[in-house]
């Protein structure tokens, strides 16, 4: 397989494919020739869909050859979490509690994805049941940073192996989920793209759950171009999903200017930038320069309220993971990963009173982050406060002092998922041990066009999203 | 609040919360149950009087 088509993005893809210079067939074979030489190391799959891809794929090339194609994504192959139901398809949660578990209908997105033309691929690792920022899974094993396969990286997570398929030409796009950080932390340890949508703007339906007030589920791509060209399939009202909003879904694609002239950036450095270690945050003060320098208007913002994220957070997802896991907990105790089991386990110590408080400092943090954009286009922060930890790590200094590598990974991505706010994750430099690190730019409710938009104009000024790891 | 949350509190307040969970688990997880009590307690020193709690999370 070329490395030109294993790392064409979803719109070229999509327009070869239009324009007949190259087969669905031989895209799709292609991918699946890389999946069988490097996935043996990287680990990015649980299931791959081989025989179903290319009966999928010759199927799109005949529809073209007839002149019907089915829509944006005709013919161009994507990879899920393997938490999203896939019709006849096992979704295993990343669990072996779930190893068997075949749904009989796709989850919303998925349906979309299928009728816009797209082709899965196959089912991508995960943290057992999306528990988890580090990208570990005592059942499967942790998928490779390809960027350092060899020092044995976290791919973060818990969208790990779309973190590790995108950036390593596995699949030209995945989709993730994202409830304290999984997909803007994957995305930003194995260097991509990760968009998590405002809450309400995607459907949910047909998602496993873990902690329904929180979970968002997005795309994993290289190009923010991608990911709004993906976000526009999948987005709008669900009558499955009663979280989903009736707001239009606007053409994303036609809101990348490629300008930002004007558009008023606040760097949120208190709590975010310094927390991050100084590489870091050179990189994320480098950015936001960069957008100035292109006509930005960047100033610096607090958000008040922030210090108390972890606690409300940690209120919120255990007594809602909790609820939803309690009846397994009762009958499969013993076949949980262990650190996932002692998570959940923590939520039955979490009361009411708790969760009732945590929601009234939701409010308070929904509150700040509206007031910040009240006279700002988007925040600009680090999307993680360090870059990929080695898979044996547990502890580490941050630019505030020591942390908990855990805590760390979502310590600037979970605020955002508190308060539903969209958040747009992208590479913005390397560190010194060639590890790629992430910014995220958030936005207001509903206005993904702006984050997609800023977001995009950065890519246009740098070319760290070009940046490939090398693999054997 | 380490003093409190002993093992026999801990099991109690499992069984309370409907769970049956063995002793050797309940150690596992016992300093972490003291860790996230105290980080639960943070919240209830916030002045959190006439802030109404988030009830409705789609939000247009």
């Amino acid at each position: 397989m070329s490395a030109d088509l294993a790392f064409a993005s979803v719109i070229d893809l999509a327009r070869m494919i239009g324009r007949k210079e190259v087969s669905p067939v031989d895209v799709v074979r292609a991918h699946l020739e890389r999946i069988a030489a490097l996935d043996g190391t990287l680990r990015a799959y649980i299931t791959v869909c081989g025989d179903a891809a290319l009966t999928a794929a010759r199927a799109a090339e005949s529809a073209l050859a007839a002149g019907r194609p089915a829509g944006p994504l005709h013919g161009v192959p994507i990879a899920l979490k393997d938490l999203y139901d896939t019709a006849g398809v096992r979704t295993t949660g990343g669990s072996k509690i779930f190893a068997d578990r075949v749904p009989e209908t796709d989850a919303t997105v998925v349906r979309r994805l299928k009728e816009a033309g797209a082709i899965v691929l196959g089912k991508l690792h995960m943290v057992e049941f999306a528990y988890g920022p580090e990208g570990l899974n005592a059942h499967h094993g942790a998928p490779r940073n390809p960027w350092d396969a060899d020092a044995e990286r976290m791919p973060g997570g818990s969208s790990s192996g779309s973190g590790v398929a995108v950036a390593a030409g596995l699949a030209p796009a995945a989709l993730g989920s994202d409830t304290g950080g999984s997909i803007r932390i994957p995305a930003s340890l194995c260097g991509i793209t990760g968009l998590k949508p405002t809450y309400g703007r995607v459907s949910r339906a047909g998602v496993l759950p873990l902690a329904w007030s929180m979970d968002h589920v997005g795309p994993m791509t290289r190009t923010v171009a991608d990911a709004a060209l993906l976000l526009r399939v999948m987005a709008g009202y669900d009558p499955a999903d009663a979280s989903t909003s009736v707001l239009p879904v606007p053409d994303y694609l036609a809101a990348l200017t490629g300008g930002v002239k004007g558009l008023r950036v606040g760097l949120l450095r208190a709590y975010f930038l310094e927390s991050a270690t100084s590489e870091v945050r050179a990189a994320v003060e480098a950015a936001a320069k960069a957008l100035e320098k292109a006509g930005a208007i960047v100033d610096e913002v607090a958000l008040p309220s922030v210090a108390h994220v972890g606690a409300a957070s940690y209120a919120v997802v255990a007594s809602e993971a909790l609820a939803y896991h309690t009846g397994l907990l009762k009958c499969r105790r013993a076949d949980y990963d262990p650190e996932v089991r002692k998570r959940l386990q923590l939520g039955a110590f979490v009361t009411g009173a708790h969760y009732v408080r945590a929601q009234q400092v939701r409010a308070l943090v929904r509150n700040d982050v509206d007031a910040a954009l009240a006279r700002r286009d988007v925040l600009l922060a680090p999307a993680t406060p360090l870059t990929a930890p080695r898979l044996d790590e547990r502890q580490t200094t941050l630019g505030d002092g020591p942390s908990e590598v855990r805590g760390a990974l979502i310590r600037l991505t979970r605020p955002f998922n508190l308060s539903g706010h969209p958040a747009c994750a992208v590479p913005c430099g390397f560190g010194a041990a060639g590890l790629p690190i992430g910014m995220q730019l958030v936005g207001r409710p509903f206005d993904e066009a702006t984050v997609l938009r800023a977001a995009d104009a950065y890519q246009r000024l740098t070319d760290w999203h070009t940046r490939r790891p090398v693999l054997a | 609040m380490d003093d409190v949350f002993d093992l026999e509190t801990l099991r109690h307040a499992a069984r309370v919360a409907g769970f049956s969970w063995p002793d050797e688990e309940l150690e596992a997880i016992h300093p972490a149950v003291q860790a996230s009590l105290r980080l639960l307690a943070t919240l209830e020193t916030l002045p959190l009087d006439g802030v109404d709690p988030t009830t409705q999370y789609r939000i247009l």
